[in-house]
């Protein structure tokens, strides 16, 4: 997937991983995004029963947007580790803050709905994915 | 410019429900959007017999983003029911999506990202439900449908005329309006009248129709989606009012009475 040159053009920085590397921590503070311009990476979630990952993002894909719009200072609600080597660029976050902030309320409103809907479903689906994997499930669910 | 979309924006249209009401059927088409203003709304995906919550939404939350981000192309993701009694604000789309379309390139394409990621949540959801052991609240048998939206969105087979905004007014096509509102209405056309004017979402028509005891209605509306009718040769237009005389909304609304 080619990555749109308007897109690339909020592009304020690159930085390159390795395998595993963590380019975003649950819980830490931040609320800057990236943009996939090469390989791939995971979206895990810690668990009570170990760490679960939820998606996969390739090129073309941006991630950490969820925390761009949020009031005050975002907490991170998933691990974002690069699987293989992976080379991001890091957004303009205040020219992007800005331009939605000059939105009309609803449709921040509508964006900011999004992002919760989307927050309490990868939730949801963690939650599952732990009942699948915890052994009483396994038991009564045999495939 | 957003002054001005936000100057322009129609006073908005409260609606009640009851306690199970539908206010937004999985499968249908529309893109009105909906805001909570009092009471609770269950939202969940249908698979079959099964139910799948999502969420409950309380005041001040939105209903109805996902369909209208994807600007009407696809039918509604899920259903929304009342838990309890609910009043709603109903915001105008056509003005949103005008907004949407004007606005920078990437926060359509945050939002577009963002939707995406929630409808591949959603059917892991789906899919991830179907091999938990049940739990009832999940799988409840479908309950009777006690939809109100019939109030607001009626059904009907009514020949209509229209003509795209801008073209003289000799030109007259023909269609037949399927269902209609106080806010847009749904119309199935041929093909064939689509090689000569755009029925591109975007495209402004007049639309005239006589509704029964030679009450006539004229509307400009604006498409909204575009898809093929399950018969071959027809259109389905979604179209959303952009411009309702008091007379022909009078109109509608006495014809949309219960």
């Amino acid at each position: 997937m080619a990555i749109d040159r308007v897109i690339y053009s909020y592009v304020v920085n690159e930085e390159a991983y390795q395998d595993q590397d963590e380019i975003i921590a649950e819980g830490a503070k931040g609320n800057w995004a990236y943009l996939i311009l090469e390989g791939k990476v995971k979206v895990k979630k810690k668990t009570a029963k170990g760490i679960v990952t939820i998606d996969t993002l390739k090129e073309g894909a941006i991630f950490g947007e969820m925390g761009l719009f949020a009031k005050g200072e975002a907490m991170r609600t998933a691990s974002v580790v690069a699987d293989g080597p992976v080379r991001v660029g890091l957004l303009d976050t205040h020219r992007i803050i800005k331009e939605y902030e000059a939105l009309s309320p609803q449709m921040r409103a509508l964006m900011r709905s999004v992002i919760k809907r989307l927050r309490e479903a990868t939730n949801k689906v963690t939650a599952m994915v732990v009942d699948l994997t915890s052994p009483n499930a396994a038991d009564s669910n045999e495939r | 410019m957003k002054k001005g979309i936000i100057g322009t924006l129609p006073p908005v249209n409260r609606l009640r429900y009851k306690k199970g009401d539908l206010i937004i059927k999985q499968g249908d088409y529309g893109i009105s959007l909906y805001k909570i203003i009092s009471g609770k709304v269950k939202v969940y995906l249908e698979d079959g017999d099964r139910q799948i919550p999502l969420a409950v939404l309380g005041p001040g939350e939105i209903l109805g983003e996902v369909t209208f981000l994807k600007i009407g192309i696809e039918p509604r993701s899920a259903s929304a029911r009342v838990l309890e009694d609910a009043e709603v604000e109903i915001w105008h789309p056509a003005l949103l999506a005008k907004e949407y379309e004007q606005m920078p390139t990437i926060l359509k394409y945050v939002a577009d990202q963002l939707i995406k990621r929630l409808v591949r949540t959603n059917k892991l959801m789906v899919s991830l439900t179907s091999q938990l052991p049940g739990k009832k609240e999940d799988q409840q048998a479908p309950e009777p449908r006690t939809s109100r939206r019939m109030y607001y969105r009626k059904k009907l087979n009514l020949p209509c005329y229209y003509r795209p905004v801008g073209a003289p007014e000799k030109v007259r096509l023909s269609g037949t309006i399927k269902n209609i509102s106080l806010t847009g209405l749904g119309m199935m056309v041929s093909s064939r009248n689509a090689i000569n004017f755009t029925h591109d979402p975007g495209a402004h028509f007049h639309i005239n129709a006589m509704l029964e005891g030679n009450r006539e209605i004229n509307v400009t509306g604006k498409v909204v989606s575009l898809r093929k009718a399950r018969a071959p040769g027809l259109l389905f237009l979604g179209i959303s009012f952009v411009g309702l005389s008091e007379d022909s909304r009078k109109t509608l609304g006495f014809f949309m009475m219960p």
